[in-house]
């Protein structure tokens, strides 16, 4: 059977469990606040869904959420003093967040590309950097004071569940996924994933594919920290820690190989959804807060079972 | 008490003693002639140790300790970690204070048990320690504890609560809390306020749900989010800490529903009391962590001369209920940037 179905199958049966335990489940109001979750998770799993491919990993993705998160609502805050309008105060903090992300992942880039450091030692020093920073910008407080309305901008529903930045945020994954699965940017990812040597013998340019490639994923990341401010109307230095293992399990739930060279987009999708749904499901049906990890750690190791075992029986046809 | 100033009176001759010869020609005749004050005295070094430089709650804590300084005339040592509230950042930083020449420490431990031989190793010393607002298991080697006091402030909270929601007898209401996390004990020390405040007086208050924030906003979003659908008719939050305010302020916002669920707030940071302002907010309980290190330090100075702190051994500074009708005379207590 096909992964991803698989997959979409484990999905639909959390859901059913849900809604058979208690019926609210199943409605248009949960659904929207498990998109307000899935956002961000979804935009830092397909970042490293893109890294693992490439055979490497990014441990800074939570990190450069609360960083970008906090830069962005500095600058928000500076604008809105200064008389400026909600609109203009929000699309600096998009360009702001995106940038600070996007300089996140080119520090990674340059530590794994010219100081050699494997991605792993590479992204958990940006990741220490980015919140120590996020820390010393705002001493541990949320910076509010941007621009007003933005909670309510961002929580307007459409069709009951979809707001606007929900619809941005799944334009960029569809986008990704283009990207990933349609173009050579993307068959090059997976060829140094698969075999770095091979992949530069093969002409490739191994470092500047990397770069870019990182660079991405701290980009994917800052716009997950934008998203979290809109949501908060503030930004936080603690908004993201942690979170970079969520997005980790979800790709890998979605059957991206920690080894590198495989993985679909799709998969990584799913994934986030099973994460964040639960998170929800579990509060709705009235499980005790201190379960709800042990649930949720359960979870993943079935999720991902499920396949290995799936692949098993396809090997042994 | 006669006895105790004589020691003070004999301390503070001993001291000019010692303050002349050592201080020598850079000590004028003005000062050395000036009657017992506190300026001509052995200038006392007291190191504060607390938990994380940067969070407004020490920083307001600082001016207090500050102020007491300098009407005690002692040196102010002010030592933590700049962001991390742990005892794998703070250990560190007690013992090279107990490495230098103090004369007293006034300890905030980050956590009861790891602290403990941190305080042991100073009464080795001979140095008297006092503990703030948290304190060791054991308190045999603490001269004093000082505390805000967090069951009351659950106990205040409740009360918000009620008074908000416009409680009545016969009536049911529906309440959650957010708290960050099942291991901190302020959180766990205004829950068991809380909790037994609602027991004793409000029967009618029924807490249906409590959740963890794990110190992020973003979940403490998502837990109010989920209680909101799933309790149509929830009439109230207490969200006990400032993660679990961000959170519930803006699932509120985002829901349309602020003024009709009752919001009660923990510690007066300045994003709070603007919420408050705004009405986010019905309510807030604010600490005096300014008292507090004011108290400690003067309790110290008075430990070191004459061996009392002259204060009880646990001393509790009590809370505040800021509302918007009270915040002209409550917004002083705004914690300092």
């Amino acid at each position: 059977m096909d992964q991803t179905a698989l997959l979409f199958l484990v999905l639909v049966a959390m859901v059913v469990v849900f809604t058979v335990i208690n019926p609210i489940f199943f409605s248009s109001a949960v659904f929207a606040n498990i998109l307000q979750d899935w956002g961000p998770i979804v935009l830092m799993a397909t970042a490293q869904t893109l890294v693992i491919v490439s055979g490497g990993i990014d441990l800074s993705v939570g990190a450069a959420l609360g960083l970008s998160g906090v830069v962005s609502a500095l600058a928000m805050r500076e604008l809105t003093a200064s008389g400026q309008s909600a609109w203009s105060a929000m699309l600096l903090g998009v360009l702001v967040a995106g940038a600070v992300g996007l300089a996140v992942g080119l520090v990674n880039g340059v530590l794994i590309n010219r100081v050699k450091l494997v991605p792993f030692i590479a992204t958990l020093c940006t990741m220490g950097a980015a919140l120590g920073l996020s820390l010393v910008l705002t001493g541990g407080t949320p910076v509010a004071g941007g621009p007003a309305g933005s909670i309510q901008f961002s929580s307007k529903t459409y069709l009951g569940m979809f707001t606007v930045p929900i619809i941005v945020v799944t334009v960029i994954v569809v986008a990704a996924g283009l990207y990933l699965h349609k173009t050579r940017f993307g068959r090059w990812t997976y060829a140094i994933g698969s075999n770095q040597f091979a992949a530069r013998g093969a002409g490739i340019n191994v470092e500047s594919h990397l770069y870019k490639i990182y660079a991405l994923s701290g980009l994917l990341s800052g716009l997950a920290g934008m998203f979290v401010y809109l949501r908060l109307g503030s930004g936080s230095a603690s908004s993201g820690v942690g979170q970079e293992l969520s997005a980790i399990a979800a790709a890998v739930i979605g059957g991206t190989s920690l080894l590198g060279g495989v993985g679909r987009l799709a998969g990584t999708v799913i994934g986030a959804f099973i994460i964040t749904g639960v998170l929800s499901g579990l509060i709705i049906i009235g499980v005790q807060a201190n379960w709800q990890r042990v649930v949720i750690a359960a979870l993943i190791a079935v999720a991902v079972g499920a396949q290995g075992l799936s692949n098993e029986s396809l090997r042994a046809k | 008490m006669n006895r105790a100033s004589k020691t003070l009176a004999a301390l503070g001759a001993a001291a000019l003693l010692l303050g002349v010869s050592a201080c020598g020609g850079g000590s004028t005749n003005a000062e050395a002639e000036s009657p017992a004050s506190a300026s001509s005295d052995k200038k006392l070094t007291i190191a504060f140790v607390m938990g994380a430089v940067g969070d407004p709650f020490f920083k307001a804590m600082k001016v207090g300790a500050e102020e007491a300084a300098r009407e005690e005339n002692v040196n102010l040592e002010w030592q933590g970690s700049d962001t991390e509230y742990s005892p794998q950042t703070q250990i560190p930083f007690v013992d090279a204070v107990l490495a230098k020449k103090i004369d007293g420490l006034v300890l905030i431990p980050t956590d009861p048990d790891a602290l403990q031989p941190s305080v042991a190793k100073a009464k080795s010393l001979n140095i008297p320690v006092i503990t703030v607002d948290t304190t060791v298991n054991d308190r045999t080697d603490v001269s004093a504890f000082i505390t805000g006091d967090n069951e009351d402030g659950g106990a205040k909270a409740a009360d918000a609560l009620a008074a908000a929601m416009k409680y009545a007898d016969g009536k049911t209401y529906k309440v959650a809390v957010g708290s960050s996390s099942a291991t901190t004990t302020t959180g766990i020390g205004r829950m068991k306020g809380f909790e037994s405040q609602i027991a004793a007086k409000y029967p009618g208050i029924k807490i249906v749900d409590k959740a963890y924030s794990q110190s992020k906003p973003e979940v403490a979003n998502t837990n109010v989010n989920n209680w909101l659908t799933k309790y149509p008719d929830l009439a109230g939050i207490f969200a006990i800490d400032g993660t679990n305010a961000t959170g519930a302020a803006s699932a509120l916002q985002a829901k349309n529903l602020v003024g009709k669920v009752a919001l009660i707030g923990y510690d007066a940071y300045k994003e709070n009391v603007d919420l408050l302002k705004q009405g986010i907010f019905t309510a807030m309980i604010a600490q005096d962590p300014a008292q507090e290190a004011k108290l400690a330090i003067k309790a110290m100075v008075s430990q070191i001369k004459t061996g009392k702190t002259g204060i009880e051994s646990e001393v509790v500074i009590p809370n505040v209920t800021m509302t918007q009708e009270n915040l002209g005379e409550t917004e002083k207590y705004t914690y300092v940037e």
